[in-house]
């Protein structure tokens, strides 16, 4: 019987050393381990064995189907592997072959311009407010301090879609909205659309866009407001960024300023951006006007606040060096795709 | 506004450099746009009298000069027609200068030296715009006067610097080289100089002799008259010609030349009657019923009632604030002249000027604002002018009619409130200082400052005003920056407002770019759209144009248009979405229009109906809607058969579809494009904000698959509608992933092939539990549809 098991296990070794693949490998494997495999039909005569004899032949046959066992394994991987490397060998991209096309659309080079300066204001506590494009000749004016005279609101500068109603020529009626509407402390900016009586050309538009900024609270001082804006402009144009504020005049703020940022494309040096000044001019503001306050049912005495707004169209035409304003809504895809 | 450096100079001591007193001013408020020397280059240009004249003993078209300079002569060789002997003219010597840079040099013509060259206005560097063509051909002549031997240079003020100044609307009173020279003085700390007027005698009322004034419309706050003898009319001496002519205005004569010397110095126009012409003994401020006026330049004018007229009683003879009439023009015979300093209402200027199209020096600083105390300054500095050079007598008297005279109240300000306001921290003291050099009136009482500004700054009114002059004094660049303190603020967008990002990503990201187009659309556009024109349109009345006149109720004609545009220019494909509002009117007129925002998506090129479906689906499905449902149908501007209205329930959101192929003709478009077009309030509606966890299932699923065979005109989702109401619970999922049509179905006929997905989360699904389901399926399919399985 030891004998025999020692002669199966040779034989193995002989045998096993002639398989080229799996297929073999399964055929041999089936031949000395399956169900009417050689090793198994031996392992029937263990019956006739004594009670001595039994486990130590038991032992034998266990190291045999072991090492059987341990050698089919090492074997299966053996050709594993070589069945992997032909296939690997097989397969070669040319890696430099562009990748298959997928469509991705983009964003208007607007919307990611007021994305920036919203995602900015948002971190600074404002939300976001909206109006009426169509809008009250008395929100568009009136409220905001502008005299019943003034020439803004001739039929030359401001479209009219009945006597008192405009399109709104500016954003700031969405501030008096707000102001109607909710008590102080308000942190608001409101972004949109806003339209006035200009042909189109280069750098005018009737239909463009603004984002106006306000903030009312107790306390709020001028040097609020320059701190604020000075921080958006670091923002948006980088660290190194300075601002200027002059004195100007608006009617809905008093006292009122225009600010400058040191050109972004020369760092102040002088270029053509900014027409060899080195600062662009970006936005005007000032202190909310206290007639603005009081007619909205705001107490000056009590409260103050700061006012801000540019043009949004602009500062996407800088900010992207694009030289023409009526490419922005053209929408040529050539245009929309270098976005 | 044109400013004279060396005019201003005149007034206020300015050491700094030029560029330093641009930023200066421009930081103090007068915002100074650009600093332009007039001509830099010149050098060694004199004035020389030409004593004789010869002819040229080589040159039929030369002559020979002798030029005297006062101290030495000097011999010019010239071409110039219009040189004369005893003319004075400006010579440039050898090493001379010229406004373009160039040298000129001693040279030989044709055998005799020329020892300089004389100069011409261009050559000079002088502004060519104010000068006559016979003027620009020759020499400039200089007047008689002249002394001999001065630099050309400094005479003719040709070492000036031309400062161009942005004024606010606000700030009237600085529309003139005295209001210009009031800021220096105030930003420089620098005293502020004086101008001499006349001196009437007081007792002396000559003028009533010849005239009388009545102002009889409200429009006219103040009227002032002054009369005067004319001695001679000829050009205004050198000196005020380059001032005018360095302030970008014609010289004329010595009459029209003073009134505008004083518009310009004190900002007040003036206006100078022919008294002879003018035909009557009174003149009559009022409004008229006339239809016409001929004005100063020779113009025809069709006024209306609304518009100021002076008037001699009868009729006008001249537009208030904006131009004279011909009528009473000053000519060379004028022996009397009126001169009017007036003020006049700046609304009612601005109108009449605007309604004339005429825009004059004068309407325009009316328009602005002038200020009806300046008046009598003005007509005395005038007059004190006109006598000075000797243009005119003066008649003594003066007719003034100012009816309501203006007050400058008292202001009262708190320091401390300023530096809190502010947020500066200045002593009483420094601020009463800041409110001088601006020329307030400052008392000091009970820790308060009580300001009465001058009379004609009228944008002072309310302590704020006050801080503003305060602040900019000291330099809004000297506020510290500070950053607000108060309640913190969560600062969110809205649901809607993250909403529309989330829908815009989603569209980006499916391949779609965003457009922005205008608000604007036309009757013409629309009825391309193969639509009648909605009633509810919102109408502008003073569109830029027909095309631009209605306000859009729809983004569908702009996309086309974007899609025109693209497939023109050669891109072979697109897809577009926009997000932005419509416009329809109200159906009460006390109310605004209605506002209502929608999203579009557009496509053409390599794109088709389910495409563009697909991408709303998805996006449907994102926004967490169910029970969407796409139904034939909707407006004339699709496709009749490729067109489908779109609902959430029973609620419409949109249409989806081809465009008509009129419509594709009307707008040249690409042969097959698409659309769709949502409400995006009602998609806000429909969404679904919960998100809730679904526990993952832990038995394994069973599918199986049907290939319904229904008449082709039945709609696929009819038949899914029946899947999924006899499906039961335990179906999961159900798609439909083949649609055929052909030979091995029934003609008129289509098979729908469906891959349905059960699961039961407690337990392995077995055929028993499936086959029912199936059967039920199949029978209502025939029942409803007479729908069968496909062999």
């Amino acid at each position: 019987m030891k004998d025999q098991l020692k002669e199966i296990q040779e034989r193995f070794l002989k045998d096993v050393q002639s398989v080229k693949d799996l297929k073999d490998l399964d055929t041999i494997r089936v031949q000395f381990l399956g169900k009417k495999g050689e090793l198994t039909a031996a392992l029937k005569g263990m019956g006739k064995l004594t009670a001595e004899e039994r486990p130590k032949i038991g032992k034998i046959a266990n190291d045999v189907r072991e090492s059987i066992e341990s050698n089919l394994t090492a074997q299966k991987e053996k050709f594993e592997r070589i069945k992997i490397e032909a296939q690997l060998s097989m397969e070669t991209l040319d890696v430099s072959l562009p990748g298959s096309k997928k469509d991705l659309g983009k964003l208007h080079p607007l919307t990611k311009t007021i994305n920036e300066l919203e995602d900015i204001f948002l971190g600074m506590g404002f939300s976001i407010a909206e109006g009426p494009d169509i809008e009250w000749a008395k929100y568009n004016f009136d409220f905001l301090n502008v005299p019943k005279e003034h020439s803004a609101r001739d039929l030359q500068d401001t479209f009219y879609v009945a006597d008192e109603i405009v399109l709104r020529t500016q954003t700031s009626p969405v501030q008096v909205r707000v102001m109607e509407q909710k008590k102080p402390p308000l942190r608001i900016i409101s972004p949109g659309r806003v339209y006035r009586c200009d042909e189109i050309d280069a750098t005018h538009s009737p239909v463009f866009h603004q984002m106006e900024g306000l903030v009312i609270d107790k306390g709020i001082t001028m040097s609020d407001l320059k701190g604020t804006l000075d921080l958006f402009a670091k923002k948006l144009f980088g660290e190194q960024t300075k601002t200027k504020f002059r004195p100007h005049q608006f009617y809905f703020t008093e006292p009122s300023a225009e600010m400058d940022v040191t050109c972004f494309k020369c760092g102040g040096e002088g270029c053509r951006v900014c027409s060899n000044t080195g600062w662009i001019e970006i936005l005007g503001c000032g202190m909310v006007h206290p007639n603005v306050l009081r007619d909205c049912g705001i107490d000056p005495e009590v409260y103050s606040g700061f006012a801000f707004g540019m043009g949004l169209d602009r500062i996407a035409l800088t900010k992207y060096g694009i030289n023409d304003l009526r490419l922005l809504f053209e929408n040529d895809l050539r245009f929309l795709g270098q976005f | 506004m044109l400013i004279s450096l060396n005019w201003l100079k005149e007034y206020v001591n300015i050491e700094c450099e030029v560029d330093d007193l641009g930023e200066a001013l421009t930081m103090s408020g007068t915002k100074v746009e650009t600093l332009v020397e007039l001509s830099p280059k010149i050098e060694n240009i004199l004035t020389g009298k030409i004593e004789r004249i010869d002819r040229h003993p080589n040159a039929d078209k030369l002559v020979v000069c002798q030029v005297n300079f006062g101290d030495f002569e000097k011999v010019i060789v010239t071409a110039a027609k219009n040189v004369f002997e005893g003319a004075i003219v400006p010579v440039a010597l050898d090493g001379a200068v010229l406004a373009n840079g160039q040298t000129i040099n001693d040279s030989d013509f044709r055998g005799v030296l020329s020892q300089g060259m004389f100069c011409s206005i261009e050559e000079l560097g002088m502004n060519q715009d104010l000068f006559s063509k016979e003027m620009m051909d020759g020499i400039y002549i200089l007047p008689a006067n002249t002394s001999l031997g001065q630099s050309v240079k400094s005479l003719l003020w040709l070492d000036d610097v031309i400062i161009d100044v942005e004024l606010t609307a606000n700030r009237p009173d600085c529309q003139s080289v005295l209001g210009i020279a009031r800021e220096t003085s105030a930003t420089l700390d620098q005293p502020l100089g004086s101008f001499e007027t006349y001196n009437a005698p007081e007792s002396l009322d000559t003028i009533a002799e010849y005239l009388s004034i009545q102002v009889e419309s409200d429009l006219c706050k103040r009227y002032i008259g002054k009369m005067m003898r004319v001695k001679k009319i000829e050009p205004s001496p050198l000196w005020m010609q380059v001032k005018l002519l360095n302030s970008g205005v014609r010289p004329i004569n010595n009459i029209v030349d003073v009134t505008n010397y004083v518009m310009l110095e004190l900002g007040q126009p003036l206006h100078a009657f022919d008294y002879k012409s003018l035909g009557s003994e009174e003149i009559i401020v009022k409004t008229t019923d006339d239809k016409k006026i001929i004005t100063l330049d020779d113009q025809e004018r069709a006024i209306d009632q609304s518009m100021l007229m002076i008037t001699n009683g009868k009729i006008p003879v001249a537009i208030a604030g904006v131009m004279g009439g011909q009528n009473s023009e000053i000519n060379e015979t004028t022996e009397l002249i009126v001169l009017e300093s007036a003020c006049f209402d700046k609304s009612s200027v601005r109108l009449t000027s605007k309604k004339l199209g005429l825009r004059t020096e004068a309407s325009a600083r009316y328009e602005k604002g002038v200020d009806p105390d300046l008046a009598i300054t003005a007509a005395l500095r005038a007059t004190y002018l006109l006598e000075k050079i000797g243009a005119v007598e003066v008649i003594e008297g003066i007719i003034d009619i100012y009816p309501n005279p203006q007050t400058q109240a008292e202001i009262e300000l708190d320091p401390q409130w300023v530096n809190r306001f502010v947020g500066i921290n200045l002593s009483a003291d420094t601020m009463i200082s800041y409110l001088k050099r601006l020329f307030f009136q400052v008392r000091e009482k009970n820790q308060l400052l009580l300001v009465t500004p001058p009379y004609y700054r009228t944008d002072i009114l309310i302590k704020e005003d006050l801080a503003e002059e305060i602040a900019r004094i000291y330099g809004y660049n000297n506020i510290p920056g500070t950053i607000m303190g108060g309640e913190t603020q969560v600062g969110e967008k809205t649901e809607v407002q993250k909403t529309e990002n989330q829908i815009k990503s989603l569209l980006v990201g499916q391949g779609y770019f965003e457009t922005m187009t205008s608000s604007f659309t036309s009757e013409n556009k629309i009825s391309g759209l193969n639509e009648g024109l909605p009633d509810d349109m919102v109408k502008l009345i003073n569109p830029l144009g027909e095309e631009n006149s209605l306000m859009r109720r729809s983004l569908i004609g702009h996309q086309l248009e974007v899609i025109a545009l693209n497939s023109h220019r050669k891109n072979p494909q697109g897809r577009f979405f926009e997000l932005a509002n419509t416009y329809s009117k109200a159906e009460k007129s006390d109310c605004l229009p209605l506002q209502q925002k929608k999203l579009v998506l557009s496509s053409y090129g390599n794109t088709d109906f389910f495409d563009l479906k697909g991408t709303i689906e998805l996006m449907l499905a994102e926004l967490g809607i169910e029970n969407v449902l796409f139904v034939a149908g909707g407006s004339d501007m699709l496709h009749p058969g490729r067109k489908a209205e779109i609902f959430v329930g029973e609620t419409i959101l949109g249409e989806i579809g081809e465009i008509h192929p009129l419509v594709v003709k009307n707008f040249n478009l690409p042969k097959r494009c698409y659309i769709c077009e949502i409400s995006f309030g009602s998609l806000m509606e429909a969404k679904k904000y919960n998100v809730r966890f679904k526990e993952l299932p832990k038995f394994p699923g069973t599918s199986r698959d049907l290939a319904i065979v229904v008449e082709e005109n039945i709609p696929a989702s009819s038949v899914l509608a029946i899947i999924k109401d006899n499906a039961g619970d335990l179906l999961e999922s159900v798609e439909l992933f083949d649609v055929y049509t052909g030979e091995q179905v029934p003609q008129h006929h289509k098979s729908l092939a469906y891959a349905l997905s059960f699961r039961h989360l407690e337990k392995t699904l077995s055929d028993d539990d499936i086959n029912p389901v199936i059967e039920k399926i199949l029978v209502e399919l025939e029942g409803q549809l007479n729908g069968r399985l496909r062999d």
